[in-house]
C-alpha cells in the first residue's frame, strides 16, 4: 500500500478534530429527547456508509439499503426478546443477519449489473414492507413490534437518571459508529479495498489480475448490508420499537441520495451526506416556523421534507459536482 | 419433518381443496383470468412507456411511475376543481377548475404528461450527454423523490377517490361461460390496443416514426444522415410519458389516487418490461399480460404467497430473467465490449 494514500490528510485531520469536539459537546447541550434524536442522526451515518461501500467503492448501485436497515432492526429485536440474548450479542448477530441477506442479494449481482441491479434493488425496497407484514411473528405485522428488553446503563455507570441512561446510549452508539467508520476506512484502503475498486472500474481487467469476482462482489455487498444492519440494530437500542412503516421505499432512496449527495467513494462523503440531510431538514423547519411568509413559507415547508431537497440535490449535484459535497474541491479528473 | 399439528393438517386440507378446485373449477379460473386482465393492461402500458425510453436512450426511467401519478392528480384537479386542501400548503387551488368530463380530463392529463416528459428529456437528460449509468440513475431517482414529496405536499398523502372511467357498478359486466368480464376491463384493453395501433402506424408510416426507429438503432448513424437526434428523443420521451399518464389515469380508480400509488405498479411494470425484453414493445405487451395473470393466479393457487406477497413473484421473475436471459423474451441480445 502506498503510504501517501494511507496517510490521513491535513484536511481530514481537521475534520476529525471538529467532529470529535462536536460529539463530545453534544450531550451537555441537550435534553433526553433531542439527545436521542441526535444519536439517531449519528447512527444513520452507518446506513449511508453501507450504500457508499456498495456503490461508491464496489460500483454496484443499491437503491434498497433501507431493507438491510430493516432486517437489522427486526433481527436484533427478535434476538434480544424472543431468544433473550444479551444486547451486545444481539446487535452483532442483527448486523450479521443483515450481512447474510446482503450476500444473498450480492449473488445475483454477479450477473446483474449497472442499471439492472439498480432496478432489482429498487424492487426489493418496494417489496420489503409487504414481505415483512407476511411474517408477523418476527416483525409484528402491520402495527410493528415493541421490544421489552431495554438497553440501560450498567450498575457502574455514574447516575441513574433518564439523562444518564441517554448519555450512556449516546456514547455507546457514537463509539460503535466511530469504530465502524474506522474499520471501513481500513477495509477500503486494504488489499481487498483495492480489489473492490478494481472491480468497480473494470471487472474484466480485475479478473485478469487474479481477483476472484464472485467472492469480492458477495463480500462487498455483505459488508455494505452489514453496516446498514448495524444501523438498524442501533435504532432498536435507541427506540425499542420497530415497525414496517419506518421502511418505505422512499427511505431507501433517501439513504441512497444522502450517499450520493455527500460523495461516493470517500468515507467523509457519508458523514457529509448525513450532515447535509440534517441541516437542510432543520433549516427548513425553522424557516417554515415563522408566520406571515405566505408562499415562501410553503416552499420552506417543502424543505422540511428532506426527500424533496435530496431529490433536487441529487439532480443538481449530478450536473455540477459529480463527486458530491466531499468532492467539491476535487478537480473533475475522471468523469464519474 | 412436518408434524401433523392441527395447523399443518388444515393447511394441507386447504391445499388439497385448492388443487381440486384448480382441476375442477374452470369458472373460477376464468373469473380470475378476467380479473387479472385489467391489471395486465395497466402493466403493459406502463411497461411500454419504460420500453420506449429504454430503447431509444438506454436508460430506465425510475421516475416514470411518479410522473404518471402526477398527471393523474392533474386529471383529478381538472375534474373536481380546486380542492379543500387536506394538509398545509398547496398550489392545487391555483389551477382554475373547469367542469371537465372524464375523457377530456384524461386527455388533458396525457397532454400535460407528454409535455412534462419532453421537458425532462430536454432539461435533464440531454445535457448529460450519455453519461454513466450512475448519473442517469441519480437523475431519475432524484426526480422520483422530488415529484413524490411534491405531490404529498400539495395534495396530501391520504388516498383520493378518482372517478371510474368506465361503468363499473355491480351489474356492469358481460357474462362469458359463467364468469364476469367487467366493462372496465374491456374498455381499458380497447384503449390500450387502439393506442398501440396508432403507435405502430406512427412508427411505420410517418417520417418522425422512421427517424425514431433510426435513432433507436444507432444514434450516431442517424445523426449522420441528418436526423435531429435530440429532438427525436424528446418526442420519444413525450410519447412514453403519455403512455404512463394513460396508465395512471386508468388505474387511479381501482388503486385509489395517492402519491405513492404507482410505486408498486412500477415493480410490476418493470417486471413485465424485463420479462418481455427491455427494448421490445411487443415484449412489454406480452410481459404485462403474463405478469398481470401471475399476480392474480399465483397467490390464488399458492397459499404460502397469499395476496399480501403478490408482488414477490413479479420481483423474483425479474431477477430470474435477468440472470438467465437478460434480453428477455423478445429483446435483442446485447454484446458487451470489453
Amino acid at each position: 500500500m502506498n503510504t501517501a494514500e494511507r496517510r490521513v490528510s491535513r484536511m481530514s485531520a481537521f475534520g476529525i478534530a471538529v467532529l470529535c469536539v462536536a460529539l463530545a459537546v453534544i450531550p451537555f447541550l441537550t435534553s433526553t429527547t433531542s439527545l436521542r434524536q441526535a444519536t439517531q442522526i449519528i447512527v444513520s451515518v452507518l446506513a449511508v456508509l453501507g450504500v457508499n461501500v456498495a456503490t461508491g467503492y464496489g460500483g454496484m448501485i443499491s437503491l434498497g439499503h433501507g431493507v438491510f436497515v430493516g432486517v437489522g432492526a427486526f433481527a436484533t429485536g427478535y434476538y434480544v426478546d424472543d431468544l433473550s440474548m444479551p444486547w451486545l450479542l444481539a446487535i452483532v448477530l442483527g448486523a450479521a443477519t443483515a450481512g447474510v441477506s446482503g450476500a444473498l442479494v450480492g449473488l445475483p449481482a454477479l450477473r446483474i449489473k449497472g442499471i439492472h441491479l439498480a432496478l432489482v434493488t429498487l424492487g426489493l425496497a418496494i417489496v420489503f414492507r409487504p414481505l415483512s407484514k407476511r411474517f408477523p411473528s418476527i416483525t409484528g405485522g402491520v402495527s410493528g413490534r415493541s421490544i421489552d428488553a431495554r438497553f440501560d446503563a450498567p450498575g457502574w455507570w455514574p447516575g441513574d437518571t433518564r439523562m444518564a441512561s441517554s448519555v450512556y446510549r449516546y456514547l455507546f452508539c457514537v463509539l460503535v459508529v466511530l469504530l465502524a467508520l474506522w474499520a471501513t476506512w481500513n477495509v477500503v484502503n486494504s488489499r481487498f479495498g483495492r480489489s473492490m475498486r478494481a472491480l468497480r472500474d473494470n471487472d474484466t481487467a480485475a479478473a485478469v489480475y487474479g481477483i476472484d469476482l464472485v467472492s469480492a462482489r458477495v463480500t462487498t455487498f455483505a459488508i455494505s448490508a452489514g453496516l446498514a444492519g448495524l444501523c438498524g440494530a442501533l435504532q432498536v437500542v435507541l427506540v425499542p420499537f420497530v415497525s414496517q412503516d419506518k421502511f418505505p421505499a422512499q427511505e431507501s432512496l433517501v439513504i441512497y441520495a444522502s450517499a450520493v449527495v455527500g460523495g461516493l467513494g470517500t468515507i467523509w462523503g457519508s458523514v457529509l451526506g448525513v450532515i447535509a440531510r440534517t441541516v437542510v431538514g432543520k433549516a427548513g423547519a425553522v424557516v417554515a416556523g415563522f408566520d406571515g411568509l405566505g408562499p415562501i413559507g410553503e416552499f420552506f415547508d417543502l424543505l422540511d421534507e428532506s426527500a424533496f431537497v435530496f431529490g433536487l440535490g441529487l439532480i443538481v449535484l449530478t450536473f455540477l459536482f459529480p463527486h458530491g459535497l466531499a468532492g467539491i474541491r476535487q478537480k473533475d479528473r475522471v468523469r464519474g | 419433518m412436518v408434524k401433523a399439528t392441527p395447523e399443518t393438517r388444515l393447511q394441507s386440507e386447504v391445499l388439497a381443496t385448492v388443487t381440486l378446485s384448480f382441476v375442477m373449477d374452470y369458472v373460477l379460473l376464468l373469473q380470475r383470468i378476467f380479473d387479472a386482465l385489467f391489471n395486465s393492461a395497466i402493466y403493459s402500458s406502463l411497461a411500454l412507456a419504460l420500453v420506449i425510453i429504454f430503447r431509444s436512450t438506454g436508460l430506465l426511467n425510475f421516475a416514470q411511475g411518479e410522473m404518471a401519478t402526477f398527471t393523474a392528480y392533474i386529471a383529478f384537479v381538472l375534474l373536481s376543481g380546486p380542492q379543500p386542501r387536506l394538509t398545509g400548503g398547496g398550489l392545487a387551488g391555483i389551477i382554475p377548475g373547469v367542469p371537465f368530463t372524464i375523457p377530456l380530463a384524461i386527455i388533458g392529463a396525457v397532454i400535460c404528461g407528454m409535455a412534462a416528459g419532453a421537458v425532462t428529456e430536454r432539461a435533464l437528460i440531454r445535457p448529460l450527454g450519455g453519461a454513466s449509468d450512475l448519473a442517469l440513475v441519480n437523475i431519475t431517482i432524484g426526480l422520483l423523490l422530488a415529484v413524490n414529496s411534491l405531490m404529498a405536499q400539495w395534495w396530501g398523502t391520504g388516498p383520493r377517490f378518482f372517478p371510474a372511467v368506465f361503468p363499473s357498478g355491480a351489474g356492469q359486466h358481460f357474462l362469458i361461460f359463467g364468469a364476469r368480464l367487467r366493462y372496465s376491463t374491456v374498455g381499458v384493453w380497447a384503449i390500450l390496443l387502439s393506442v398501440l395501433v396508432l403507435l405502430v402506424l406512427l412508427l411505420r408510416h410517418t417520417r418522425a416514426g422512421l427517424a425514431f426507429r433510426a435513432v433507436s438503432i444507432s444514434p450516431s448513424n442517424a445523426e449522420l444522415v441528418g436526423i435531429r437526434v435530440g429532438q427525436t428523443l424528446m418526442y420519444g420521451w413525450a410519447l412514453a410519458s403519455g403512455f404512463g399518464a394513460l396508465a395512471a389515469c386508468l388505474s387511479a380508480n381501482s388503486v385509489l389516487l395517492e402519491p405513492s400509488m404507482m410505486l408498486r405498479v412500477l415493480v410490476y411494470a418493470f417486471a413485465a418490461a424485463t420479462l418481455g425484453g427491455l427494448d421490445s414493445p411487443k415484449g412489454a405487451l406480452v410481459g404485462g399480460l403474463i405478469i398481470g395473470l401471475s399476480q392474480t393466479l399465483i397467490p390464488a393457487y399458492v397459499p404460502f404467497i397469499g395476496f399480501e406477497l403478490s408482488v414477490l413473484p413479479a420481483l423474483l421473475s425479474m431477477v430470474v430473467i435477468l440472470l438467465i436471459r437478460p434480453a428477455g423474451l423478445y429483446g435483442t441480445k446485447r454484446i458487451e465490449r470489453v
